[in-house]
């Protein structure tokens, strides 16, 4: 059961997204969410959206896989639609109206507004890490994050505190499974009873968990010591973010969607 | 010139109160004196808190002398404008390769010591590139550790000190935790290390690592007792035990036949050597084999548990399928001591996890006493108590605040009254050589091997009918293996319960058990007893299996022309075979 849970979810390849310097992807991610909430109108939605579907193209990800990152938000979606079709109100009479509910036709663009806004936003995410793998993700964001250390901000620490926390899932989630076959072994049931003596059920599971995650903890910080660890100073790295004439073309492209975006506001405005 | 120079070393743990003062101090060296020469491939021997660990962390500055010095290369360890120096020039490799890799990808991981100490991106890239060569993980360099076996990351973490260009590298009993394949793979990259020039200090509890070093240090209670090349130290047979270690198998049988006085050197650790010697005494060519090995054949009644055509497939329909188990058929009679060995993924733990009922069969059937333990009316959780199961390094079960509560908590789910749980939890405390007063300290205060045996206890308390116990003295010191092992076979025997012991070691195997039932590539390779299965050594070495030092000394023998019979795998029967072969003793 717990070997089906999947970190980071990313899809090695060499598209062209797959190329591009993960700091660009990162700084590009965000000017796309803008482009998404600088849209007044449909021209402009449409826009944007016709250019994150480009993009999911290039990247050779399968569509499914779009699918399969919008289900476990689909709940939230569904709710921010209803509920702006239920309670914005429009000027004009209300489409529709019986009991306490009356829909307008305000409302039905704001909640298809919404709907496509959230859906593309997390289509645009997910890409990021499918074609990102975490410990790129990681270094980017440590790289990006630099400027932050002027104010004593813990950059590099934050990193590291990433990189081991990768390290470690899968090899403590092999654990909580040997552990837990251990205790059902001496009787131990976990899947019975009510919410209480499930969650007391979990004692023994997590307390050699924890043992065993701070033993864990000592001893690989003897073994950074050992290699020199001394925290991020002066330190160098062998995997170097280098930006490519992709990435410029990929800023450019973005901007000038930016751009027609804003546009297309001012003139249908 | 020497690489370490350590004089009059002294190490007291210090325990501090509420208050920050020191409560109590517990002195671990005790005035140690060592010189290594460069280049060296030291070993160091001794039980657990002997102080080997210890001193390995002194030699890289982790932990500094409370009194005495230790000199790395000319610099002093204890001086910390020197500590990164001292850090490059010694590196270290621990006994867990999970708690030792950083990074989520290889060739990162093996970059971080260098990353650490600023050196160019090129230039790591370049050592980096070398020290995977080095230990031959090249190919693996985008792996993440996970995706690796336990010998594969003890070489990375190896190749991860290597790329800082180290004078001298410290293991500390790096192959503890591995199968035998990866004991030898990693065996072996530190042999190579020899044509680099890499002095090399292996702490380790296994005698044949020691006997390929140039030079063996015995430790005892902080010091150091004995010192020299591997031949002359193993020869003190006597010294050796008196604190708790082994010797190899051809020592020990030739330290008996001298007892006996024959006529052989004393300093033998190889089986070519001993064979060697012993065929140059005159012998008869072939002892008298008396067959009718008592027992094997006394149990072979009702079947305690049973699998029928089992089958067992991993991730099924996804592209990951594997046949863990291929259709194994196989019936432990009641009262059985039985060994089961194959390789890592031979699908022996797929097997046991199935007696109990902690996996469903893919297909087949799995009877307990007689009984289906899927059939709709059985009652999975009752099976589990009738086949209790101990898994590797189970004291990372313990959770409670005592001993005793960690005991009781499987007696306690199977619904006993409070006596009975009282009378089970000091019956198998005992049962383990687990005393009284133990039962009320926590078990996280246990020593390792106690540790191990309260986690035993806790199984043994349910009065399971089987007991299944995987690699129970896996990762212990031979004294604390010795004590586990034979504890177990004390209870099979005064209790009764069928047994199924689950290791790696042929030695400890043949020790104990009656039966052996050998698993390859998922089916069920043979389940004979020990007698027959030993017949075919030759065989279990084709797939894989490493066989007792003294039955590979058998075969050299017979090659030789003096055959002392295909049924040796115990020192025991060598001796009595070989006294009876030879001439003198006719």
């Amino acid at each position: 059961m717990l070997n089906d849970i999947t970190i980071g979810q990313f899809f090695p390849g060499s598209s062209v997204i797959h190329r591009m310097d993960s700091r660009f992807k990162i700084v590009l991610e965000i000017l796309i969410v803008v482009i998404l909430f600088v849209a007044q109108n449909f021209w402009g939605l449409g826009i944007a959206c016709a250019f994150i579907l480009m993009i999911y193209a290039a990247s050779g990800i399968s569509f499914r896989l779009m699918l399969k990152s919008l289900k476990p938000v689909l709940p939230i979606i569904v709710f921010t639609a209803v509920l702006n079709l239920l309670f914005v109100k429009g000027t004009d009479a209300p489409l529709i109206s019986f009991w306490v509910i009356n829909i307008y036709k305000k409302g039905i663009i704001t909640s298809a507004f919404m709907l496509l806004r959230i859906v593309f936003l997390i289509i645009a995410m997910s890409l990021l890490t499918y074609t990102t793998s975490p410990i790129v993700l990681t270094d980017a964001i440590e790289s990006l994050m630099k400027p932050l250390k002027k104010i004593k901000f813990p950059v590099h620490e934050l990193a590291m505190m990433m990189t081991i926390a990768l390290r470690f899932i899968p090899t403590l989630i092999e654990e909580t499974n040997k552990i837990m076959m251990a205790q059902k072994a001496r009787g131990a049931s976990m899947d019975t009873g009510g919410l209480i003596k499930r969650a007391r059920a979990m004692v023994p599971i997590l307390i050699p968990l924890f043992i065993n995650a701070f033993k864990r903890a000592n001893e690989l910080a003897t073994a950074m010591e050992c290699r020199c660890y001394r925290g991020g100073d002066g330190r160098t790295k062998l995997r170097q973010l280098k930006a490519t004439r992709l990435d410029f073309y990929g800023t450019g492209l973005t901007l000038c969607v930016l751009g027609i975006v804003i546009i297309n506001n001012i003139v249908f405005a | 010139m020497n690489i370490i120079e350590i004089k009059n070393l002294e190490f007291e743990y210090k325990e501090y109160d509420d208050a920050g003062e020191v409560s109590s101090t517990n002195p671990v060296l005790k005035g140690l004196d060592l010189t290594v020469p460069e280049g060296q491939f030291l070993a160091v021997l001794g039980h657990n808190g002997c102080g080997k660990s210890t001193l390995a962390k002194h030699l890289n500055g982790i932990l500094t002398a409370t009194n005495g010095t230790v000199l790395v290369n000319g610099m002093d360890a204890s001086d910390e404008d020197k500590l990164f120096d001292i850090r490059q020039t010694v590196g270290m490799v621990f006994q867990n390769p999970d708690n030792q890799l950083v990074a989520t990808v290889v060739e990162e991981d093996v970059a971080f010591a260098l990353e650490n100490l600023g050196v160019p991106p090129a230039e790591i890239r370049k050592r980096v590139d070398v020290a995977l060569r080095l230990v031959d993980m090249y190919d693996y360099r985008e792996h993440s550790p996970h995706q690796l076996s336990g010998g594969q990351k003890q070489r990375v973490a190896i190749a991860g000190v290597l790329a800082m260009k180290p004078k001298c590298i410290v293991l500390d009993e790096p192959t503890a935790m591995l199968d035998p394949k990866g004991r030898a793979e990693v065996m072996d990259t530190i042999k190579l290390l020899n044509e680099q020039g890499v002095t090399r200090i292996l702490i380790t509890h296994y005698m044949d690592e020691a006997c390929q070093a140039d030079r063996v240090i015995v430790m005892d209670d902080g010091v150091i007792i004995m010192d020299d090349e591997p031949k002359k130290i193993f020869a003190r047979v006597e010294e050796l035990k008196a604190v708790s270690l082994d010797v190899p198998q051809v020592t020990e049988l030739v330290y008996r036949l001298r007892k006996h006085g024959v006529d052989v050197p004393a300093d033998i650790i190889t089986e070519q050597e001993c064979a060697e010697e012993l065929l140059k005494l005159p012998h008869r060519g072939k002892a008298e084999i008396r067959v009718g090995t008592a027992g094997a054949d006394r149990k072979s009644g009702d079947y305690a548990t049973e699998v029928r055509n089992l089958t067992y497939k991993y991730s099924v329909g996804t592209p990951f399928e594997a046949t863990a188990v291929d259709d194994v058929s196989v019936g432990i009679e009641k009262g059985q001591f039985v060994g089961v060995i194959g390789h890592t993924g031979s699908g022996k733990s797929t097997l046991i996890q199935h007696l109990n009922g902690l996996l469903r069969p893919t297909s087949g059937e799995v009877l307990v006493n007689g009984k289906n333990i899927w059939d709709k009316d059985s009652d999975i959780r009752s099976v589990r108590f009738m086949a209790g199961l101990v898994f590797q390094y189970s004291e990372y079960q313990l959770f409670e605040d005592t001993v005793y509560k960690d005991i009781a908590f499987g007696p306690k789910n199977m619904g006993l009254t409070k006596e009975e749980t009282d009378k089970r939890v000091r019956e198998a405390a005992a049962a383990m050589g687990l005393d009284e007063e133990l039962l009320e300290r926590s078990p996280f205060d246990l020593s390792g091997g106690q540790k191990r045996r309260a986690a035993l206890a806790g199984v043994i308390a349910m009065r399971p009918e089987i007991l299944i116990l995987d690699e129970p003295a896996a990762g212990l010191d031979p004294k604390g293996r010795d004590t586990v092992l034979d504890e177990i076979s004390e209870y099979h025997k005064s209790s009764g319960t069928t047994i199924l012991l689950v290791s790696h070691s042929m030695e400890d195997i043949v020790k104990y058990a009656e039966k052996i039932l050998v698993m390859n590539r998922g089916r069920l390779f043979c389940y004979e007893d020990t007698d027959t299965v030993f017949s075919r050594t030759r065989e279990l070495e084709q797939i894989g299996l490493g066989i007792p030092q003294i039955s590979r000394l058998s075969h050299l023998l017979k090659a030789g022309g003096m055959d002392i019979g295909d049924d040796i795998y115990t020192i025991d029967r060598a001796e009595e075979r070989i006294l009876e072969i030879l001439k003198t003793n006719a």
